[in-house]
């Protein structure tokens, strides 16, 4: 009987402790899912607000920063908005970030966002930024890159990098194009640790790819 | 059975999820706004919600019993209320949030001041633009020249500010003072400031009015933030008509280490383009300079930068005294400085600022054979503690001490006595900012001052205020009481002086649109206590005494548009000033000679994508400025011409890491005079010989070529131009 309290409150605990993470990843999943229908920023601002939170009750999971830290990014790049408001919105995704580099120091995602991050604010103003922030950004990508060479986003945020600055200067975009190419096709081969981890950019690097070959 | 109790159990947790409760609300600020977008959950759940664009909110929740609700807003305060939940639907009181006061969306004070940053919002100009924003060529403060409430004085180059002499403005590298901010060079001649603008990222410029923090400087305080820590090694070699620097920049996880050379010489360039001042041995300059940086810490940061220059240059010319002579000037400066700052938190809401600079400056005039040496040698250090009270009370409090000695030997014997004499000044200053809402804030303060060579303290109180008249636009208001020692001439001579004084009214009005700004100020300055002295026999000075005044007062406007022009911004920028004194040795009020009435500068800035280039074209145009001819009975009552000058350039970009720049000042080819200068006795006559006061040539051309290798070809110094 005694023993049988005991296996039953086990199995209880365990329940309930599985239950909990159980939790975790259909609330994450459920969230997650709204991603693709998001466009306008009070739907960004929605998904965000979810992803506040689940961080909130999560407080040593990093995904959920992340996440929240996407949206406000997204937000941020949205240039039909004053730079002013799109200055509020990045510093809020500054604040997830910085919590999350506390908790993730080893992630390789962890500094792709903080890259994508620099990337906002840089745009909002480049020539204003530029020479403070250009550099931040190749060093969170180079960070990301020295943890996990192969991560697809951090190699999809350089290629853009390097892309972008191929055009501007009107210098051979083929060895780049190869490069999108190579990225595109190794895309799946790349192993997510979960399903609620990152795994935009493959549509981006589909653009990339495509307007190469036009 | 024992197990279908488990089942049972297992089921009836779940179960109780299910019971949906609804709560509902409405969100607005303080004045009953709704807020679009909030936050709505309930502490320690999963359950949450977001407000809509009327601010109500609809959240549904399974949990029950005493919970708490919160609620989170950009820009406000987090809201907590407590709530019980029974299961069923309830409506809750409409949620009103309190703003947050913080640096990013409350209101600044303005009166007075612009600012420069990269996150800053009422910034005036970025740190770019102190570089491309000119006809001179990366100077610091021909990059300010273009703002209002300057006046362009050519044959100085130096800041002339609001009615204020150039002296009358101080410049602070990372909180230290720059004793010598100038490069030296022959009398009538502009000099430049000694630091490359791409050294800094932020900078603070007040034209009055400023926080008790400063003192010191009765018109004007440039403070200049250096740049934070690199995070890439890099190469860098600059090429330019007149001469080369090299540098290089090596970076560690919490440190960097920065060094630079670099050698100019205008000679060449001298020979092939006519110049009015005829060189015997033409300007050239021999100098390095070296950086470090470390992190302390979580927040700290410890900051040193060190340099060393020499430059030399000698001139030949025309004797006004003796006509048909010549002699020569020649004049050898060397500097030295360097500074450190740590900054960082000490505890939470509380930052300490230390700080410490070192100046040595020397100038070796040559007039012939007649030798003069100036040198000074000058310290300063300073203590800071900012403390966060709550977010609508912030003080800071902090005390200095600065040390100067300052020489000069001269071979006239009478002066051997007094040739140099060493100040301590010791001051303290005490600062409060109250935040009655987001949309007020007022800054009181004090700061006192005492100096031992002079004995004699002061006091002065400085107060400022703004306040958020609608979304874009808001007035600002300052007032203070400002000191300064009298001039190195003067105090060499005797130390029986006092302070000079000057008392600032600024009233501004700005509006910051998204890409456009507007900025309007009128002030009133009043002088009191200057320095004054007669003329005694051996052109000596006698009864130096304070009795000198005066006043400024005056209209700035700035007009800066980055939204009509696509791929284009311009500025316009213009002063308005009446100013009088009765200083030194004027023989009553006169106007002095470095105000013109009226100052006019338009910039346009335009980026052709296609040529990946940049063209800034600058035109500046400034009122005729008052001199003293001794031959005609009223003091200071003539007038120079007026000043035009149109001065262009181009970047070009031809690859990602190197840049090529062009910049021709004067263009045009517009004459400049800046009044006359006179022989220091009458001839036989008895009319004082003159001669024109040119600028060094018709027209400035300055070529360059910037390359940098890293190891990321990302880098370059597009942000040189760009």
């Amino acid at each position: 009987m005694k023993r049988t309290t005991l296996l039953l409150s086990a199995l209880l605990i365990a329940t309930v402790v599985m239950g909990g993470n159980e939790k975790y990843y259909q609330k994450m999943g459920e969230t997650l899912r709204k991603f693709a229908s998001c466009s306008s920023v009070e739907d960004f601002q929605d998904l965000a607000n979810q992803f506040h939170v689940i961080a909130n009750m999560e407080t040593k999971e990093w995904l959920p920063l992340y996440y929240e830290a996407h949206c406000y990014v997204i937000m941020g790049f949205m240039d039909h908005l004053e730079a002013g408001v799109r200055d509020g919105y990045l510093e809020r995704a500054s604040v997830s970030i910085e919590k999350m580099v506390e908790i993730a120091p080893d992630e390789a995602e962890v500094y792709v966002m903080k890259a994508f991050y620099h990337t906002g604010y840089m745009v909002i103003n480049p020539p204003g930024r530029s020479m403070s922030t250009s550099p931040l950004i190749s060093a969170a990508i180079a960070r990301a890159l020295a943890i996990e060479p192969n991560n697809p986003r951090a190699l999809f945020l350089r290629i853009s990098n390097e892309m972008g600055t191929a055009s501007f200067f009107g210098s051979d975009t083929a060895p780049i194009c190869e490069k999108a190419l190579e990225l595109l096709e190794s895309w799946d081969s790349y192993k997510r640790k979960s399903p609620i981890h990152p795994s935009w950019g493959k549509g981006e690097t589909e653009g990339i790819v495509k307007r190469c070959g036009q | 059975m024992k197990y279908s109790l488990l089942f049972c159990l297992l089921f009836l947790i779940p179960a109780s999820l299910f019971a949906q409760g609804i709560i509902s609300g409405v969100v607005t600020d303080n004045r009953g706004e709704a807020l679009i977008g909030a936050n709505i959950y309930i502490e320690g759940s999963y359950d949450g919600t977001t407000s809509n664009l009327e601010g109500d909110f609809i959240l549904e929740t399974s949990e029950i019993g005493e919970q708490i609700l919160n609620i989170e807003f950009i820009g406000f305060k987090k809201h907590r209320e407590k709530i019980s939940l029974t299961g069923g639907s309830m409506e809750l009181d409409p949620i009103k949030l309190d703003e947050e006061v913080n640096e990013l969306t409350a209101v600044t004070i303005t009166a007075g001041t612009f600012e420069a940053g990269d996150k800053k919002k009422s910034i005036a100009l970025s740190s770019i633009d102190m570089v491309t924003t000119d006809g001179s060529s990366g100077d610091v403060y021909g990059a300010l020249q273009a703002l209002p409430g300057t006046t362009t004085v050519g044959e100085s180059g130096k800041l002339f500010v609001k009615g204020g002499d150039s002296r009358e403005s101080k410049t602070y590298i990372d909180g230290t003072l720059v004793y010598v901010p100038y490069s030296s060079s022959s009398p009538n001649t502009s000099v430049r400031g000694r630091f490359s603008p791409f050294m800094f990222s932020g900078m603070m410029f007040s034209t009055g009015g400023y926080s008790a923090e400063f003192g010191q400087a009765l018109s004007s305080v440039l403070s200049l933030q250096t740049n934070a820590m690199p995070v890439q090694d890099q190469l860098n070699i600059s090429l330019l008509s007149v001469g080369a620097e090299l540098g290089g920049t090596k970076t560690w996880e919490n440190a960097s280490v920065a060094a630079s050379i670099g050698y100019n010489n205008l000679s060449p360039y001298m020979k092939l383009v006519p110049q009015y001042t005829s060189w015997k041995s033409e300007p050239q300059s021999f100098g390095g300079d070296m950086s470090f940086r470390l992190k302390t810490g979580k927040s700290g940061m410890f900051k040193f930068y060190g340099s060393a220059n020499r430059s030399s240059l000698t001139t030949i010319e025309e004797s006004l005294d003796h006509p048909g002579t010549t002699f020569n000037y020649k004049l050898v400066n060397d500097n030295q400085f360097f500074n450190t700052s740590w900054i960082g938190e000490i505890r939470k809401n509380w930052i300490l600022t230390t700080a410490f600079s070192f100046t040595n400056n020397q100038d070796r005039i040559a007039i012939d054979s007649l030798k003069i040496n100036e040198s000074l040698r000058g310290t300063h250090a300073k203590l800071s503690l900012k403390h966060k009270v709550s977010d609508r009370l912030r003080i800071l409090a902090g005390t200095e001490w600065y040390a100067k000695t300052f020489g000069m030997e001269y071979p006239l014997a009478e002066l051997q006595e007094a040739s140099t004499y060493t100040n301590n000044t010791l001051t303290g200053f005490f600062e409060a900012e109250i935040y009655a809402s987001s949309r007020f804030i007022t800054r009181v303060g004090t700061r006192f001052e005492y100096s031992d060579y002079l004995n004699r303290s002061s006091l002065a109180p400085r107060i400022s205020t703004a306040y958020k008249i609608a979304k874009r636009s808001q007035v600002s208001l300052a007032y203070g009481w400002f000191f300064q020692d009298p001039d190195n001439d003067y105090l060499l001579y005797s130390n029986s002086l006092d302070f000079e004084r000057a008392d600032h009214y600024t009233f501004n009005y700005l509006m910051n649109g998204d890409k456009r700004m507007l900025r309007t100020e009128v002030y009133y300055k009043k002088y009191s206590k200057l320095v004054k002295y007669g003329i005694g026999e051996n052109q000596q000075y006698s009864f130096v005494n304070n009795l000198g005044d005066g006043y400024a007062y005056g209209l700035d406007f700035f007009w800066r548009d980055r939204k009509s022009i696509k791929n284009g911004e311009y500025w316009i920028s213009y002063s308005y000033i009446e100013s009088i004194r009765d200083y030194l040795d004027y023989p009553g009020e006169a106007v002095h000679n470095f105000t013109s009435k009226h100052n006019l500068t338009l910039i346009y800035k335009h980026w052709f994508d296609s040529l990946r280039s940049q063209l800034g074209v600058n035109f500046s145009i400034a009122s005729p400025r008052h001199y003293n001819d001794p031959n005609k009975d009223v003091f200071n009552g003539e007038k120079s011409m007026a000043y035009h000058s149109l001065n262009i350039n181009w970047s070009y970009l031809p690859k990602q890491n190197v840049i090529i720049y062009a910049s021709v000042s004067n263009l045009l080819g517009s004459e400049q005079q800046f009044g006359y200068k006179y022989a220091s006795v009458p001839d036989e006559s008895g009319t004082y010989r003159s001669a024109p006061i040119l600028p060094g040539a018709k027209r400035w051309f300055l070529i360059g070529c910037f390359i940098t290798l890293s190891k990321d070809k990302e880098i370059n110094q597009l942000d040189k131009i760009n």
